[in-house]
C-alpha cells in the first residue's frame, strides 16, 4: 500500500513542481533579460495613444500615458523579483543569527527577545510594515526594509525552536562524553537540521512579500510613480477602471501566477521534506489468487451471527483493489464468546468492522454473506445498518483514550445513544448513563458522568466505552483488543467484567485479540486468522492442547508462561506478508519451517467442528516442534 | 473559565507593555525633528520653545514615556501634531468602520472556509476535493485590493448592484450599510477563507479518522449526526486557533482594502499619519490596534476553551 | 473653449438676482445641502488656511466684503469703504453678532487683522502695516506696500472676522466661530469624513437662513466623489480635469459645469539658484523643461480635453492675457535636449517633486517628458492638503500648485516672485528687470495702464522659466440637474462653494 501511495503522490508532486517552477524560471529570464524582451521602454510615454485596447502593436494595451503594458509587465516583475528576494535575504540575515543567538544563550536574552518578538507579531503585519516606513520614508527598498524586519521575526523562531530541539539531542547524546567541544557539535548538528525547513520559509516568505509589496505599492507607500512595479499598475488601473477596465487584468493576473508558483512550490518542498524521498517500489509479486468458497452452510437456529465466504477489498490510490479477507467462515451462538487471534496486519479487525458495515470509504465486501440474527446485513442500505448498529451489534476498541470524544462529557457519550437509539428524554437517558456507569463498576458514577475522557484512567474510560456500547441491550458485542492498551492488572479487571456482563445481558462476543493469553482467559472457542484467512479454528481447549496449523503452533509457543520464563521466547521468523504480496499458496509458507512444494497451491480449509488450512495438519505432530 | 481569562490577562501585562514602548521609540527613531515639521522653516526661536513646551519635549524621555502611558492608560492618546483633534476621538471615529468591515469580512470567512473545508473532507479526492483545495490555493495568491479592483469592476461598475466606493455607518441604514460592506468584505475575506477552508478540511480529515468517531458510528448513530456534532465541535478546535491569526490579517489587509473602496476607516487615517508623520497619530492607531487584537485573541481563546475541555484549567 | 464661455453667461444669467432682489420668505428651513470636496479639512482657522478647501469655512465665517458672481466686490460686513492711497477706512455694519454672543465691532476686526499679520501665512495681508479703531464701528488700515488686491483679499479668508474670543482659544482650527448663516457642528461631524453645520440662531439676517443642515464631504478620491454624487449622496462637487469629470458630464441627471474662474497648472522652480539641484541655477535648463512638455497632448490625455495648454497664469480671457507668449515654449524635445547640452546637463539630472493624488498622473505625464530628455523626476506622495504648506518649504527645490484665474497678477510677486514670496522657500532675489517690472505694476492704477506692464511680466516670467505653466482648466463642478436649476444656487466667482445665504433646497 505504500509503495503505491508514494508513486502516485510523487507524480502529482511532479506535475505541480514542473510548471511552477518553469513559471518562475521564466519570470528570472524575462526580468534579467528585460531591457532586450521588453518591446518598448517602459518609461516612454505617448499621450496620443493612452489608454488603448491591445493590438499588434501594444499586445497588453496601453495605460493612461499611453506607455506600453506589456513593457512595463515585464519591468514590475524585475521589480518583483529583486524586492522580494531583497526583503527575504534582510529577514533571513536578520532573522537566523538572532534566532540561533538566542537559542543558544537561552536565559535573560531569549527571554527579552521573545517577548518582542511576541509583541511585534501582535501587531496587524501590514501596519508594523506602515510604521517602519512611516521612520525610514517611502520608497521600494526601504518598504522591502520594513518587510523584512517584519518577516525575520519568522526565521527567528525557527532558527531559536531548531537550537533549542538540536541542543537536548546533541546533550543527550555525544557532547556530554566529548565535553569541551559540545559548542561546535551543537553547530554541526544545527546546520543541516535548519536547512530544509529553512527553504520552506523561504518560499512562504517570498510569496507573502510579493503580495505585500504589491500592496504597499498599490497605497503608494513602495514603488514611486513613474516605475513600473505591479502594485503601481493596479493603482493606475483602479483610477481608469471607468474608462479601461482591462488596465487591472495583466498585473493582477502576473501577481497570482507568481505567487501561486511560489505557493505551490513551497507546497511540493514541504510535501517532500516532510515525508523524508519517497521511493516507489514496485509490487515483485502477482497479488494472490484466491478461491470462492467451496462450501456453503445455512445458520443453525442458535447461531446469532454466521458469516459465509466473506471476501473484503479495498482500494488503493491508483484505484486498483486488493482483497485483506478472503473466504472468511464463521459463526457465533448465542451467549458465546468466540476469539479471533492472529498478529496485526491479519484482517481481525476488518473483519469486526465489515460486520457493523463499517470498512470504510477505502473498502467493500465482494463476496460472502454475513447473518446476524437471521438478518442478512451485506444487503441493507445505510439507514437499515444505522438501525443494527448499537441495539443488535455493538463493538468496544482498542484504546478507550481515543474511541471516547475528547470533547463531550463521559455521560453525555452514553445519554446521547439512548436518546437517539432508544427516544428516551435528556433527564430520563442521563439517568440510565449514570445507572449504566455504575454498572460498570466505576464509584461516584453520577459525578464520573460529568467527567471528559482525558480525566479518567485508561481502564475507567474503557468500562465507559463497555456501558455505552451495552447501552442498547445488543446481542452482539465486538470487543477489539479491548485490554491491549491498558495495564496487566487492569487487563483481568476488565476481563472479569466482560464475563460479568456476559452472565448479566447474555450477549455473545467476538473478542478479537493478539494475545492467546488473553483468548485462552476468555474465549469459549478461538478462529485463528493468518494474512486475510482464516487457518485454524477450535474449542479453546482443544486449541490450546494440540493446535494443527504451523502458525497457532507458532503464536503458542511465542506465549508467556508465567511458571516457565527462563529459556528466551521462541518467535515466528519474518512479518505477516502486506495483502498485495500474499503468496499464491499457503500464505504462511514464506516462515513456515514445513512448508513443501505442495505448500504452493491453494490450500482449503478441512474440517467441521474444528478446522484448519494445512495440507500437513495430519502428518506433523505440532506439539514435538515447541 | 473566569480564571483562564484572569491568566490570560495577567500574561497581557507583560506584552502591552513592550508594545507600549515600542510605539513610544517611534518618536526617538524618526527622522528629523518634530518640532520643525510643526513650524516650518519661518519659525521664530520662541515658536520653537512653544511648540517644544506644548509637545511636551522639554522632559527627559523616560519621563516624558510613563507621561504619556499614564494619560493613554487614562484614554488620553494626545492630539495630533497638525490640528487640534485628539487622537482618541479620530481613532474612535474610524475604528467602528474598520471593525464593521474585519468582522464581516471574518464572517465570510468562517462560513465559506467551513463550508468549503468541510466539503472537501466529507468528499476526499472527490471533484468538490480538488475544487475547493486549488480554489483555497489560489485564493491565498489572488491579492485582497486586485481582488476588489474586479468586484467594483464587475459588480458594481457593470452590474450596479453594489455602490462602489464609500462606507455607510450602520446606525444610517443597516440596509446601506450590507451595500456598502459586502464588496469590501468579500475582497478581504478571499485570502482567510482559503486559510480556514485548508485548515478545516486537514482538521477535518484528521478527526474523521479518529477511533471516537468510528466508535459513536458503531453505536448507531447517523452519519449526518457524527459529522456536524462529533466531528465539527473537534475539528473547530484547531479552526479556532488560526481565527485569532486570521483576524489580526484581516484588520490589516483592511488598511489596504479600505483605499480601494475610498472608505475613511483606520487605514486612510493610518496612511494620512504615516505621510504627515503625525508621531502621535501614528502611536494612537498602532496601540488601539494592538488593544483590539489583544482582546480578539482573548475571546478566541476563550471559544477555545470551550471547544475544547483539555485547555481549561482544572 | 466656446463651451465654457456659454456656460459662464448661464450662470451670470440665473445669479442676476442675488441678495438685492431674491425675497426669500422667513418661513422654516427646507432640506439639507450636501456637497462634495476634493481636498481635505486641514484646519477652520482662517488664519492659517492656504491652498484649497476655503469652502469648509465658508458658511462659518463671513467676510468684510464679498464678490458677487460676477466679481464686482462689495461689502458685506461692513457698510462703506473708503481707500486711498495706502490706506483703507472701513466702516462696519452695527447689529452683527458672533455665534457665541460677542459683539461684532471694530476691536474684534483689529484683533482679527492683527493676528492674521502676525502669523504672517496669509499672503493678502503681507503688504500690511496694521489695524486700528478709528470708532467703535471704524477700522483704518495701514499698507507698508501698495496692494491693488486688497480689497479682493478682504473677500477672502483674510477678510473672515473670528470672534475674539475663540481667537484666544487653542483649538480654533476645529471650533470656528463667527458671523456666518451656519455654526459648525462638531457632534455631527465626523472627522476625516463630513462636516456638519447648523443654522445659526442668532445669525442678523435670519431670513436669510434656507437650510436645515450644510454638509460638506470630505472625499479626495475621484472615482468615489463621482459615486457620491452618481448614488445621490451629495447634490454638488467640485472637480479637476480627470477622467470621472468626464463621466460625470455623460451621466443624465448630472451636469458638469464649467465656469470662469479657473486656474492655470504650473510647475515652480523654487530652488532656481541651485542650493539643493545645481541644475536650476540655469536658465537653459529651465528653459528645456518648458520645451520638453507637450501640453497639448498633456490637455487631451492627462486632462481629457477639459483643459487647454497655457504658457502665463492668466487665461486668454484676463485684461493682462499676452498673444505674444501664447506657444512660446511649443512643444520641442530635439531643442530641450539642445539647451540642456549647451548648459552641460546632456546626461540630465535627478530632483523630486510633492505630489498630491489629484495631480499624481499629471506628475507622472510630466515625469516621462522630463525623462525624454534625460531629466529624472522623482515623485513623492505626500498628504492631500498639505500641498501648498510643503511648498512653502524649502523640503522640495520645485513644486506644483495652481494658479487662480480671479486671482490679481500682482499676487504673483507676493507668491512667488518676491525675496519673501511665500512660494520663494530658497529666498531668491528677482532678476533686476522683473524686479522694476513688477514695481511698476504695483505702481500703476488703471487697468489700461497696467495691462502692458504684466504683459511684460508675463513675457519676462517666460523668459526665465522658473514658473512653467502647462494647461488652463476652467472651474468645473459638478452637479445634479435639480441643483443646477435650482436659481438659489449661486456661485461665488472664482469658487466652487455657493453662496449661502439665501440658499435654499425644496424636497
Amino acid at each position: 500500500m505504500k509503495t503505491a501511495t508514494n508513486k502516485t503522490h510523487n507524480a502529482s508532486m511532479l506535475a505541480v513542481a514542473i510548471p511552477a517552477s518553469t513559471i518562475l524560471i521564466l519570470l528570472v529570464i524575462v526580468s534579467i533579460g528585460a531591457e532586450w524582451i521588453a518591446p518598448y521602454d517602459p518609461l516612454k510615454q505617448s499621450l496620443r495613444e493612452a489608454l488603448q485596447s491591445p493590438s499588434p502593436a501594444h499586445w497588453l494595451g496601453t495605460d493612461n500615458l499611453g506607455r506600453d503594458v506589456l513593457s512595463r509587465l515585464i519591468f514590475g516583475g524585475r521589480i518583483a523579483l529583486i524586492s522580494s528576494l531583497e526583503a527575504t535575504l534582510i529577514a533571513v540575515v536578520l532573522g537566523v543569527p538572532l534566532g540561533l543567538f538566542i537559542g543558544y544563550r537561552g536565559g535573560w536574552w531569549d527571554w527579552a527577545v521573545m517577548r518582542l518578538v511576541e509583541a511585534v507579531v501582535s501587531i496587524p503585519g501590514i501596519m508594523v510594515a506602515i510604521v517602519i516606513i512611516a521612520i525610514l520614508g517611502p520608497g521600494l527598498h526601504r518598504a522591502m526594509i520594513a518587510l523584512g524586519i517584519l518577516y525575520s521575526t519568522a526565521f527567528l523562531r525557527l532558527a531559536r525552536s531548531v537550537v533549542l530541539a538540536e541542543r537536548e539531542e546533541v546533550y543527550v547524546k555525544a557532547a556530554r562524553v566529548i565535553g569541551a567541544s559540545s559548542n561546535r557539535i551543537l553547530l554541526r548538528h544545527i546546520l543541516p537540521n535548519i536547512a530544509p525547513p529553512l527553504i520552506i520559509q523561504v518560499t512562504l516568505t517570498i510569496g507573502a512579500v510579493l503580495l505585500a509589496e504589491a500592496g504597499l505599492s498599490f497605497v503608494g507607500l513602495g514603488v514611486q510613480p513613474p516605475g513600473a512595479s505591479w502594485g503601481t499598475m493596479l493603482n493606475t488601473a483602479a483610477t481608469y477602471m471607468a474608462l479601461n477596465a482591462f488596465l487591472a487584468v495583466p498585473p493582477g493576473l502576473a501577481i497570482v501566477i507568481t505567487v501561486l508558483s511560489v505557493n505551490l512550490l513551497g507546497d511540493v518542498l514541504r510535501d517532500s521534506v516532510g515525508r523524508g524521498i519517497a521511493i516507489s517500489v514496485k509490487p515483485t509479486t502477482p497479488t494472490a489468487k484466491f478461491a470462492e468458497s467451496t462450501t456453503t452452510s445455512q445458520p443453525k437456529a442458535d447461531d446469532i451471527l454466521h458469516i459465509q465466504g466473506l471476501q473484503v477489498v479495498v482500494n488503493s490510490k491508483d484505484g486498483s483493489e486488493f482483497p485483506v479477507i478472503t473466504d472468511l467462515s464463521f459463526s457465533i451462538k448465542k451467549g458465546e464468546t468466540l476469539g479471533l487471534v492472529g498478529e496485526s496486519g491479519c484482517g481481525k479487525t476488518i473483519t469486526g468492522l465489515s460486520i457493523l458495515g463499517l470498512i470504510g470509504t477505502g473498502g467493500r465486501v465482494t463476496h460472502g454473506t454475513i447473518n446476524l440474527n437471521n438478518t442478512e446485513l451485506t444487503s441493507f442500505s445505510t439507514q437499515q445498518m444505522e438501525q443494527i448498529r448499537g441495539d443488535e451489534v455493538a463493538m468496544v476498541f482498542q484504546d478507550p483514550t481515543t474511541s471516547l470524544n475528547p470533547a463531550f462529557t463521559v455521560g453525555d457519550q452514553i445519554a446521547e445513544v439512548l436518546r437517539v437509539k432508544q427516544g428516551m428524554t435528556k433527564k430520563q437517558a442521563w439517568a440510565r448513563a449514570v445507572e449504566l456507569i455504575d454498572r460498570v463498576g466505576i464509584t461516584r458514577p453520577a459525578e464520573r458522568a460529568k467527567a471528559y475522557p482525558h480525566e479518567l484512567s485508561g481502564g475507567m474510560a474503557q468500562r465507559i466505552a463497555i456501558a455505552r456500547a451495552l447501552s442498547c441491550n445488543p446481542k452482539l458485542l465486538i470487543a477489539d483488543e479491548p485490554t491491549t492498551a491498558l495495564d496487566v492488572t487492569i487487563q483481568q479487571e476488565i476481563l472479569d467484567l466482560f464475563r460479568d456482563l456476559q452472565d448479566e445481558f447474555g450477549m455473545a462476543i467476538l473478542f478479537v485479540t493478539h494475545d492467546l493469553a488473553v483468548a485462552a482467559d476468555i474465549c469459549d472457542r478461538v478462529c485463528v486468522m493468518y494474512a486475510g484467512e482464516l487457518v485454524e479454528m477450535a474449542n479453546v481447549d482443544e486449541l490450546f492442547a494440540a493446535p494443527r496449523h504451523p502458525y497457532t503452533a507458532g503464536l503458542l509457543s511465542a506465549m508467556p508462561h508465567a511458571s516457565d520464563r527462563k529459556p528466551p521466547l521462541p518467535t515466528i521468523k519474518g512479518t505477516v506478508p502486506v495483502p498485495k504480496l500474499w503468496p499464491t499458496g499457503c500464505r504462511f509458507s514464506e516462515r513456515c519451517d514445513y512448508s513443501q512444494k505442495a505448500c504452493e497451491q491453494l490450500i482449503t480449509l478441512t474440517g467441521t467442528t474444528s478446522q484448519v488450512r494445512c495440507i500437513r495438519a495430519n502428518e506433523i505432530n505440532m506439539g514435538a516442534s515447541i | 473559565m473566569l480564571r483562564l481569562i484572569g491568566q490570560r490577562l495577567i500574561s497581557l501585562i507583560p506584552l502591552l507593555f513592550i508594545v507600549s514602548v515600542l510605539t513610544f521609540s517611534f518618536t526617538a527613531l524618526l527622522p528629523g525633528d518634530p518640532v520643525d515639521l510643526i513650524i516650518g522653516d519661518e519659525g521664530t526661536a520662541e515658536q520653537y520653545e512653544m511648540v517644544r513646551e506644548r509637545l511636551g519635549m522639554n522632559v527627559p524621555i523616560v519621563t516624558r514615556y510613563f507621561q504619556w502611558l499614564g494619560r493613554a492608560a487614562q484614554g488620553d492618546l494626545g492630539t495630533s501634531f497638525f490640528n487640534s483633534v485628539p487622537v482618541m476621538d479620530a481613532v474612535m471615529q474610524r475604528l467602528p468602520v474598520t471593525i464593521s468591515l474585519t468582522a464581516v469580512s471574518a464572517l465570510i470567512a468562517v462560513i465559506v472556509g467551513m463550508a468549503a473545508g468541510i466539503a472537501a473532507a466529507l468528499n476526499p479526492r472527490s471533484w468538490i476535493d480538488r475544487l475547493a483545495t486549488f480554489g483555497a490555493t489560489l485564493g491565498q495568491a489572488i491579492p485582497n485590493f486586485w481582488f476588489g479592483i474586479l468586484l467594483v469592476a464587475f459588480f458594481a461598475v457593470s452590474l450596479r448592484w453594489f455602490p462602489a466606493t464609500g462606507f455607510t455607518p450602520i446606525s444610517t441604514s443597516p440596509w446601506e450599510w450590507l451595500r456598502s460592506v459586502t464588496l469590501p468584505a468579500l475582497a478581504l475575506g478571499l485570502s482567510s477563507s482559503a486559510a480556514i477552508a485548508r485548515q478545516v478540511r486537514s482538521a477535518m480529515v484528521g478527526v474523521l479518522q479518529q477511533d471516537y468517531i468510528r466508535a459513536a458510528r458503531a453505536q448507531g448513530l447517523s452519519r449526518r449526526r457524527v459529522v456536524f456534532k462529533h466531528v465539527l465541535k473537534n475539528a473547530l478546535i484547531p479552526v479556532v486557533a488560526v481565527l485569532s491569526f486570521q483576524i489580526t490579517i484581516l484588520l490589516g489587509g483592511a488598511l489596504i482594502v479600505e483605499q480601494v473602496f475610498a472608505i475613511n476607516g483606520l487605514g486612510s487615517l493610518a496612511i494620512s499619519a504615516v505621510r504627515q508623520q503625525d508621531i502621535p497619530m501614528i502611536q494612537g492607531i498602532v496601540l488601539v490596534s494592538v488593544f483590539i487584537v489583544v482582546a480578539i485573541q482573548l475571546t478566541t481563546d476563550m471559544i477555545y476553551g470551550f471547544l475544547n475541555p483539555k485547555a481549561r484549567p482544572s | 473653449m466656446n463651451k465654457w464661455i456659454k456656460g459662464t453667461i448661464l450662470s451670470v444669467g440665473i445669479t442676476i438676482g442675488f441678495s438685492s432682489s431674491f425675497a426669500i420668505a422667513a418661513d422654516t428651513p427646507l432640506g439639507k445641502f450636501r456637497m462634495a470636496e476634493e481636498v481635505k479639512l486641514i484646519t477652520l482657522d482662517p488664519h492659517n488656511h492656504t491652498g484649497g478647501g476655503l469652502s469648509y469655512l465658508r458658511p462659518v465665517y463671513e467676510t468684510l466684503f464679498y464678490r458677487t458672481p460676477d466679481a464686482r466686490i462689495e461689502p458685506l460686513l461692513a457698510t462703506s469703504y473708503k481707500l486711498e492711497g495706502m490706506t483703507l477706512e472701513i466702516t462696519l455694519r452695527e447689529d452683527v453678532k458672533f455665534s457665541d454672543g460677542e459683539p461684532f465691532n471694530a476691536k474684534a476686526v483689529v484683533a482679527n487683522i492683527t493676528r492674521g499679520i502676525e502669523l504672517g501665512v496669509l499672503a493678502g495681508l503681507k503688504p500690511v502695516e496694521k489695524a486700528e479703531a478709528i470708532g467703535d464701528y471704524k477700522v483704518l488700515i495701514t499698507l507698508k506696500a501698495p496692494s491693488p488686491s486688497l480689497l479682493l483679499d478682504l473677500t477672502g479668508n483674510s477678510g473672515m472676522m473670528v470672534s475674539p474670543i475663540a481667537l484666544q482659544a487653542p483649538a480654533l482650527d476645529r471650533n470656528p466661530v463667527g458671523t456666518g448663516p451656519y455654526v459648525y457642528n462638531a457632534e455631527m461631524s465626523r472627522e476625516g469624513e463630513v462636516r456638519i453645520y447648523t443654522p445659526n440662531p442668532t445669525y442678523w439676517e435670519p431670513e436669510q437662513i434656507g437650510l436645515e443642515s450644510i454638509e460638506i464631504w470630505e472625499i479626495p478620491d475621484n472615482t468615489a466623489r463621482l459615486n457620491a454624487i452618481t448614488t445621490g449622496q451629495v447634490d454638488i462637487g467640485k472637480w479637476l480635469s480627470s477622467p470621472q469629470a468626464v463621466i460625470l458630464d455623460k451621466t443624465p441627471g448630472l451636469t458638469l459645469i464649467k465656469r470662469p474662474g479657473g486656474s492655470t497648472y504650473h510647475l515652480v522652480i523654487s530652488d532656481r539658484e541651485g542650493t539643493k539641484v545645481p541644475a536650476f541655477a540655469d536658465k537653459r535648463v529651465r528653459q528645456a523643461m518648458n520645451y520638453a512638455i507637450d501640453r497639448e497632448a498633456f490637455a487631451a490625455a492627462v486632462q481629457f480635453g477639459l483643459s487647454v495648454p497655457a504658457f502665463q497664469p492668466v487665461d486668454s480671457g484676463h485684461w493682462s492675457y499676452n498673444t505674444a507668449v501664447d506657444g512660446r515654449f511649443a512643444y520641442n524635445p530635439d531643442k530641450a535636449r539642445e539647451l540642456l547640452a549647451e548648459a552641460g546637463y546632456a546626461d540630465g539630472f535627478t530632483f523630486t517633486m510633492p505630489s498630491i493624488p489629484v495631480f499624481s498622473a499629471r506628475l507622472e505625464a510630466i515625469a516621462g517628458f522630463f525623462q525624454d530628455v534625460g531629466i529624472t523626476m522623482n515623485i513623492d506622495p505626500i498628504e492631500p492638503g498639505t500641498l501648498a504648506r510643503r511648498s512653502r518649504t524649502t523640503d522640495y527645490a520645485a513644486t506644483n500648485l495652481v494658479w487662480r484665474h480671479l486671482a490679481d497678477p500682482s499676487l504673483l510677486t507676493t507668491y512667488y516672485i518676491g525675496e519673501s514670496g511665500i512660494f520663494n522657500p530658497f529666498k531668491v532675489k528677482p532678476s533686476d528687470k522683473l524686479s522694476k517690472l513688477v514695481a511698476d505694476g504695483l505702481a500703476a492704477k488703471e487697468i489700461d495702464q497696467r495691462a502692458p506692464i504684466y504683459s511684460q511680466v508675463f513675457e519676462q516670467l517666460a523668459d526665465e522659466s522658473y514658473l512653467i505653466y502647462i494647461t488652463a482648466t476652467p472651474l468645473l463642478v459638478g452637479t445634479t440637474d435639480d441643483v443646477a436649476n435650482n436659481p438659489t444656487v449661486n456661485f461665488r466667482a472664482g469658487e466652487s462653494s455657493p453662496y449661502w445665504r439665501g440658499l435654499r433646497m425644496s424636497q
